[in-house]
């Protein structure tokens, strides 16, 4: 097997537009949850997201523009910074074999909702040349490929809430095991239309507003948590062998070491506690250590109910008596819950913590539940604390549970 | 205004292409508009002309094939008996497209 190494980094997030400024909102607490303000918002129980700063016509040609939906222009717009971060000039040879690992969990849903909207809606017989190749999953990642000249595998991963770290994973496993020697990998997301938001509001997962501050709604861990808000936006990284990065003096950002991938083949909505912890443990297996060389955790944290409590109780299964010893963060109380790019946004901020040494801070949690009673770092980061290995969670509906194990370089 | 006054109008708004390009012999590939985008483009022309157009394939290689063709749909549309439509236009010609061009440059992208 060979070593793996992370040296680019594609942000398009709520947090920021850099690895820097998503960092640095994450470690300070901002939110980028906020009320929505898009057609239709008044039908929403609770109109919250966490949304992007995004003028798609800085990035592409109209003509261009025009052909991919939103949660392409995020995928393109983040590969082609994760490539620009990487510096990594490919030759044709190399763009020969090169893959694109994505996750997505809607697609270009925006553009099938607007379709809808056109023939049940408007009753209309219009219905756009576009809203296929706009709409289908694999997408974004096709229009990677298309940019950079990547023939190699271009895949699509749809795994719900896990999905692109199940897409990083995967790469890894073709990196590490040499069939492959660059991929771009992680995920994007676009999810915010009014058929999307009625659909998850229907199953009641959605976080309810924090009248007194809205941003704060996300509460992971809380006893008061009510649910989790939305976002979107797009997380790509370049993996490629330590000694080829080496080689070409390129920066690391951190080694990905293992990828744990489960399934719970119970239940298409709750979480197995089985589930979550034999992930857990697949992943340090895959990495070849013990528990015992866990520093940190970037838990799935959604700030549902049922998730929260059923994560903690995996953790201490598989981390036993250490369990409350390991800082935990759940960082979607701040970038909101990316579905299919979920995973990689927090795979890139459990990079950050472990190179800056910094447990992120797990934000909104004023209120302690009885049931997850672990050291979630609330509200306040902590300087030195995220050591040099960490974990970083991914559970989803459809019972897909896929965990990163990721080291820091120093 | 002519019909090629409002096509370039659609491609300057749209398209953000420079009017001083949009010449009668430009090639709507160089100005950036592939095989996908006149796809596009055309469900566009369609509400721009209040036309309905045919299923069959068409070599739409410069900016003046399309001004031609539009300008033979909307005569052919004023000849024939109407056929109201969902969009209030009129449906023109029954032929049916493949959907794979051979070096034709088709309003209909192939799967």
């Amino acid at each position: 097997m060979r070593r793996v190494a992370v040296t680019g980094i594609g942000i398009v997030s709520p947090l920021g537009h850099t690895a820097a400024e998503l960092f640095d909102a994450a470690r300070n607490g901002r939110s980028g949850v906020h009320r929505l303000d898009i057609a239709g918002a008044e039908r929403l129980t609770a109109p919250l997201a966490a949304t992007v700063q995004f003028d798609s016509s800085a990035f592409f040609e109209p003509a261009r523009e025009r052909l991919l939906d939103r949660v392409s222009q995020f995928a393109v717009v983040a590969a082609a910074r994760a490539f620009a971060d990487a510096r990594c000039e490919l030759t044709d040879h190399e763009r020969g074999h090169a893959g694109v690992f994505l996750g997505t969990g809607m697609g270009g849903t925006l553009t099938v909702d607007d379709g809808y909207q056109t023939l049940y809606g408007e009753h209309s017989d219009r219905t756009h040349p576009m809203m296929i190749l706009k709409g289908m999953h694999n997408a974004p990642a096709a229009w990677i490929g298309i940019e950079h000249g990547l023939r190699g595998p271009n895949l699509t991963y749809s795994t719900a809430c896990s999905s692109s770290s199940v897409a990083i994973g995967e790469a890894w496993l073709r990196v590490a095991y040499g069939t492959l020697d660059v991929a771009v990998a992680g995920g994007a997301e676009a999810p915010l239309s009014l058929g999307s938001l009625k659909a998850w509001g229907a199953m009641h997962t959605l976080a309810s507003v924090d009248t007194a501050d809205p941003a704060s709604s996300c509460k992971p861990f809380a006893k008061n948590r009510s649910g989790l808000v939305l976002g979107e936006g797009a997380a790509l990284v370049i993996l490629e062998p330590w000694e080829r990065a080496t080689a070409r003096g390129a920066t690391i950002h951190g080694e990905l070491i293992g990828y744990g991938l489960t399934t719970d083949a119970g239940h298409i909505a709750r979480p197995s506690l089985d589930g979550q912890a034999a992930a857990m443990r697949a992943a340090l297996a895959a990495a070849c250590i013990s528990s015992q060389e866990i520093d940190a955790i970037n838990a799935h944290g959604t700030g549902t109910q049922a998730n929260d409590s059923v994560e903690t109780a995996a953790i201490k299964l598989v981390f036993g008596e250490r369990a409350p010893r390991i800082p935990i963060s759940a960082t979607k109380a701040l970038h909101g819950h990316l579905l299919g790019a979920g995973g990689a946004l927090e795979f890139v901020l459990s990079l950050l913590a472990l190179k800056n040494n910094v447990a992120l801070p797990t934000m909104h949690l004023k209120i302690p539940d009885p049931e997850c009673d672990l050291d979630y770092v609330p509200n306040v980061a902590r300087g030195g604390a995220a050591g040099r290995t960490m974990l970083s969670n991914s559970f989803a509906f459809g019972g897909t549970n896929a965990v990163l194990a990721v080291r820091a370089v120093h | 205004m002519t019909t090629t006054d409002r096509i370039r109008a659609m491609l300057v708004k749209d398209y953000k292409i420079d009017p001083d390009r949009l010449t009668s012999d430009a090639r709507l590939e160089d100005l950036g508009v592939d095989s996908i985008g006149v796809a596009e483009l055309m469900f566009n022309i369609e509400d721009e002309f209040r036309v309905t157009l045919p299923d069959e394939q068409v070599r739409l290689s410069t900016l003046g094939d399309v001004v031609n063709y539009i300008d033979t749909l909307v005569a052919r549309q004023e000849s024939a008996p109407e056929k109201p439509t969902a969009m209030g236009g009129t449906v023109l010609g029954t032929g049916v497209g493949t959907g794979v061009g051979t070096g034709m440059v088709n309003t209909r992208p192939a799967s």
